[in-house]
């Protein structure tokens, strides 16, 4: 398969996945932090974002992993600093995406627990962390 | 208006991070066996016979399944109790060969255990 076919690819999938992280960022921010009595209609907005990120979102993110490691292998781009710095927020977004993912599934079996403070944070990192991928990997300042 | 559903959710949640552990720990094993083959087989490879192809190879297999073992632990974390002991071991795991075996071994515990409060 020829490069551009791999970028646009890869392209789609990391947009399917931020959006996918998004929309999970802003049910954590909309649940109440602490223990509270369910809302109507809280447990099948969860039950959805999950089903939605199980099925979408972490695939959408494996295929990210794959087709740029192996853009990164074929170019030779690995010891570059500006793919460094990218793949070093790719593991920081990754982790999040973790964090969210655990996080939907602690709050749907449990309404008591509370979600970690950064996370009622994260939406407008994992953006900011988007504009800096996108600087590295169309720019490729360094 | 408003419903607690809190124990009606608490069973299911357990068997699903029951599954969650199990997928645990064979990505720490991936984790594990990649590391152990780039550090004892491509790296010597690459240096003292000089094959660079077997780092090449192998690097980017070993990086994929790392990222796979960040993204499945701070999920199992994220859904779980831990304490911070044990997340400071899962985590230097990733770095020391063979500390990915020692985890596999932690999680089957946790796992059983959780089987045994179902």
């Amino acid at each position: 398969m020829g490069y551009l076919w791999l970028k646009a690819i890869h392209v789609a999938a990391a947009v399917t996945w931020i959006g996918g992280m998004l929309a999970m960022e802003l049910v954590v921010m909309m649940v109440p932090a602490g223990p509270h009595r369910r809302a109507v209609g809280e447990l099948p907005m969860l039950d959805v974002v999950r089903r939605w990120d199980r099925w979408v979102t972490s695939p959408a993110m494996l295929v990210v992993w794959g087709l740029g490691i192996t853009m990164a292998v074929e170019a030779g781009w690995l010891s570059s600093p500006w793919l460094r710095i990218k793949l070093t927020i790719v593991v920081l977004l990754s982790v999040l995406h973790g964090m969210l993912s655990g996080t939907l599934r602690r709050m749907a079996g449990d309404p008591g627990r509370a979600s970690p403070a950064l996370l009622r944070h994260a939406a407008p990192l994992t953006v900011a962390a988007v504009v800096l991928i996108a600087v590295l990997a169309v720019a490729k300042p360094f | 208006m408003s419903v607690s559903l809190k124990s009606a959710w608490t069973q299911s949640d357990r068997s699903e991070q029951r599954g969650q552990l199990r997928r645990m720990r064979w990505v720490s094993l991936l984790e594990g066996t990649t590391l152990i083959v780039l550090v004892f087989v491509a790296v010597p490879l690459k240096h003292m016979f000089g094959y660079p192809a077997a780092t090449a190879i192998v690097g980017p297999i070993h990086g994929a399944a790392f990222l796979l073992y960040v993204w499945m632990l701070s999920q199992t974390i994220s859904a779980g109790d831990w304490a911070k002991r044990e997340i400071v071991r899962m985590i230097a795991a990733a770095f020391i060969p063979f500390g990915a075996f020692v985890n596999e071994r932690a999680l089957k515990r946790k796992e059983d255990a959780m089987a045994v409060t179902v």
